[in-house]
């Protein structure tokens, strides 16, 4: 049996490694700067802009998502060119 | 017996997938799965029509940042509790996967419930286990196609449903009833009831087994909470093997067979798709439809039932068991110890907050009768689920005067109350720059809502 090394895992996998860490850390993240603020506090005197809280809410999430998506994408493209390194090294 | 891992279980993790046709069960602990199935999918879509004091009993009101819970309403500030909740259900999840194996994952994950009612849905349509695997290999027809509508349909319809259940804990059911019916819906709420949606008809229709296998985190460390006296679904092999087939009545035990006559029942029924009989495998996830499936052939064949069955690693190896083992009581104990923490910090709280603010601008001023004056403006956050009547008094300095235009403060439910006090002293009585006084909330009624708040008072100071 050949070794399995992490540039052989499947797209879709790949790509369900990176969404769904990040969507439960955005989850707890949100979570958390939202009980300690309050969107409206958030916007800046005399700057009114029409957002409902729901709205904020959702893209204070969207935002905190995209944040840990970026960090566990780094965290997959590290470990596959390591690797990618790595076997060549091998060889 | 240990879980497999190494080799077999890495080439299967990033095998490409083929999809899993569970063959229908009946038996006990299937009924008792039904059961609790029935009650959770009972708990979540009818819980939102809880009424309680005249609103939705379990809402999340994000606009108002507040949290109701029955008579209980949380507000931001209250987080922890909810942080303790997790928390508590965390620890849970240990006490229970140390003593009773991955019961969370065959009768009450979401990800389970969801999948066998998704499951149901697609039997009622498509048919038995075989007659499935038949149209799915089927060329396209039109029956294939209307079939398949039709799944799709049932299917997305209860995704939906779930979806607005799901945004109706935060947008209260009436409200959002009344914006479907009248095509008023918000952006954000069709969003995230699309959002749910997707997420259901997704990991209910077709991520199914892969979510416990490949997303799900507690599959990958649940084994650190096993010992040998953990309840597992597990295969006799030494009553089993070898396996093979053989005619009803003839004696096995002559032809030098075991109990197992090979049928692959117990593989067919998997909704993970594996075969019990390799072992304890990290892709089980206790759902104990092999054991029904077993003990049925076992009643066919009429050999002793229990040729799989729930047991322990200790009981199937004959040594004796233990209930109450270190791991279970320390678990035990941390969990009752937090939960009464929990219990008596909720009992204790007092719905009532009061946030002092000295005035920024001026350090402090002489009024025309030669006293020294601060400015403050108070918070008063009124969390209880009834208004109330407060009165409010200064304390820290001789002779420590506060000036309110109003004697008792009114604050509503669950609302906040601004207003600004001065406290006037006599520079003779100032001992300092600064002095600490404290300003003392109680409401006029309830002797026990009663909070005290620390402020400085600035004055010129001794010279």
């Amino acid at each position: 049996m050949s070794a399995v090394t992490p540039q052989k895992i499947p797209r879709i996998q790949q790509a369900i490694s990176v969404l769904w860490p990040s969507f439960i850390v955005a989850v707890v993240a949100t979570g958390l700067f939202f009980s300690a603020f309050n969107p409206r506090d958030l916007v800046p005197y005399n700057f009114d802009i029409a957002i409902s809280p729901l709205a904020a809410y959702s893209l204070g999430f969207f935002i905190f998502w995209i944040i840990a998506l970026v960090s566990s994408y780094g965290t997959l493209y590290f470990t596959i060119s390591n690797c990618r390194f790595l076997s060549k090294q091998d060889k | 017996m240990r879980v497999q891992q190494a080799d077999s279980g890495d080439s299967e993790l990033y095998a490409s997938h083929q999809k899993i046709y569970p063959r229908e069960v009946s038996g006990r602990f299937t009924r008792l799965r039904v059961l609790a199935i029935l009650s959770l999918l009972g708990i979540y879509y009818l819980t939102p029509l809880l009424q309680w004091g005249g609103r939705q009993a379990i809402l999340f009101d994000l606009p108002a940042r507040k949290f109701y819970l029955f008579g209980l309403t949380l507000w931001p500030q209250d987080f922890i509790y909810l942080a303790a909740l997790l928390i508590l259900a965390g620890l849970s999840l240990f006490f229970f996967t140390a003593l009773l194996g991955r019961v969370w994952c065959g009768y009450a994950c979401p990800q389970t419930v969801w999948t066998e009612a998704y499951l149901w849905i697609e039997r009622k349509i498509e048919g038995k286990r075989t007659a499935r695997m038949k149209l799915d290999k089927a060329p396209n027809s039109a029956a294939k196609i209307r079939t398949k509508i039709l799944k799709h349909t049932v299917w997305i319809v209860f995704s939906l449903w779930t979806g607005f259940t799901f945004v109706s804990y935060f947008t209260p059911f009436d409200e959002l009833a009344g914006e479907l019916f009248t095509a008023s819906l918000g952006p954000w709420e069709t969003f995230w009831i699309l959002f749910y949606s997707f997420a259901t008809y997704g990991n209910a229709g077709f991520m199914r087994e892969q979510v416990c296998k490949y997303m799900c985190p507690y599959a990958r460390f649940q084994s650190a909470m096993f010992d040998s006296d953990t309840l597992i679904v597990a295969y006799h092999p030494e009553r089993g093997e070898p396996r093979g087939s053989r005619r009803r009545g003839s004696d096995y035990e002559a032809q030098g067979l075991g109990a197992c006559i090979d049928c692959n029942v117990c593989v067919q029924v998997c909704p993970t798709g594996i075969d019990i009989r390799d072992g304890l495998q990290y892709e089980c996830i206790a759902c104990s439809a092999c054991i029904d499936a077993c003990d049925e052939i076992m009643d066919k064949m009429s050999y002793p039932r229990g040729l799989i069955k729930y047991t322990t690693e200790n009981a199937a190896e004959g040594k004796p068991q233990h209930i109450l083992r270190p791991r279970v009581i320390v678990y035990a104990t941390i969990l009752l110890v937090l939960c009464g923490i929990l219990v008596t910090h909720l009992v204790q709280r007092i719905p009532l907050e009061l946030d002092v603010i000295r005035d920024r601008n001026t350090l402090y001023r002489e009024t025309r009768d030669g006293l020294i004056e601060n400015v403050y403006t108070l918070k008063l956050l009124n969390m209880d689920s009834r208004p109330h009547r407060y009165t409010l008094r200064a304390e820290g300095i001789d002779g420590l005067k506060l000036v309110t235009d109003q004697g008792e403060i009114f604050v509503e439910a669950g609302s906040v109350y601004q207003m600004v006090v001065r406290l006037q002293a006599d520079e003779f009585n100032l001992e300092q720059r600064s002095v600490p006084v404290s300003f003392h909330l109680q409401a006029a009624e309830a002797n026990h809502l009663t909070v005290i708040e620390e402020a400085r008072f600035v004055g010129p100071g001794k010279t």
